[in-house]
């Protein structure tokens, strides 16, 4: 059922025209790395700040700034990269690695969901000069380790079977 | 404790991390500078990007074989269809460094007696 469903995948004209293009196909692996350089660009400013960094600038107004930035990077990435996945669905899809490099997405995705939620960040949305809650600080680091280690198992995917 | 300091330098030095990890399809530097040269016959073929390759029986042995991708392949002359299981070919390239890796990447393929290159300059 799922092997059948990524095999439809791949077959889509738009993955076979991928699949044989030249500049297309570079296009797209441009685009997937403009939006991690967004993404990453954007987060790893905000992270350093939750983790106590720049204590000067409230993170209301990083935020404003980094948040969309990020987003649009995010979107970039998963769009771009939902075109690459589908030159060879089931070649993918069947590595761990990659299986892995979802996991991670997810992980990443969801602690910063579940950071926007927290009683935590709303309270110190306009404090400056002291450190952020251990709450921020965690969710900061584990932003940062976790879209790090979804870029390693990115560019790790070109190089295992 | 985490300073600017410490950060830039863990910054910095990220890069390193993947530099170990390249063996296979990207550039050269995972093959032998030496020549090398294999004559089997195809038994499945996955052409396309981001990698084109063929998996050869050669001397009773199982070979991988990087082809180009399409824009190259079609630059050199070579069609699909003469990628296919069952041909013979003989490729002239560069095998992976690595004795217990039978890859070999392709800078010339040759089919019945025709020449395709696909790095015309690595085989001139």
């Amino acid at each position: 059922m799922l092997i059948e469903t990524l095999a439809a995948i791949q077959d889509l004209p738009i993955a076979v025209a991928l699949r044989n293009g030249r500049w297309s196909y570079a296009a797209v692996n441009g685009g997937h790395v403009v939006g991690i350089a967004l993404l990453f660009g954007a987060i790893v400013p905000l992270d350093l700040r939750l983790i106590g960094l720049w204590r000067s600038v409230p993170i209301r107004t990083l935020k404003r700034i980094l948040v969309p930035v990020a987003a649009t990077g995010l979107g970039l990435a998963i769009s771009a990269g939902l075109l690459m996945f589908s030159i060879r669905a089931v070649e993918y899809a069947a590595k761990p690695v990659f299986q892995l490099k979802l996991a991670l997405i997810a992980l990443a995705i969801a602690n910063a969901l579940l950071l926007r939620r927290a009683a935590a960040w709303e309270a110190s949305q306009d404090m400056v000069g002291i450190a952020p809650p251990l709450r921020l600080r965690v969710a900061g680091a584990f932003s940062m380790l976790l879209w790090l280690s979804v870029i390693a198992c990115g560019r790790t995917i070109a190089f295992v079977d | 404790m985490l300073d600017r300091r410490t950060i830039v330098k863990g910054l910095a030095a990220t890069p390193l991390m993947f530099a170990g990890v390249a063996h296979a399809h990207h550039g050269w530097s995972w093959a032998e500078d030496a020549t090398f040269e294999i004559t089997g016959v195809i038994r499945s073929a996955k052409l396309g990007n981001p990698h084109g390759i063929l998996k050869m029986k050669a001397k009773g042995e199982d070979w991988t074989v990087e082809v180009g991708q399409p824009w190259r392949n079609a630059r050199a002359g070579l069609k699909d269809s003469m990628l296919a299981k069952g041909v013979e070919l003989t490729v002239r390239g560069n095998r992976a460094r690595d004795p217990k890796l039978k890859v070999v990447k392709a800078a010339r393929i040759t089919i019945k007696g025709q020449n395709y290159d696909l790095y015309p300059e690595r085989v001139s």
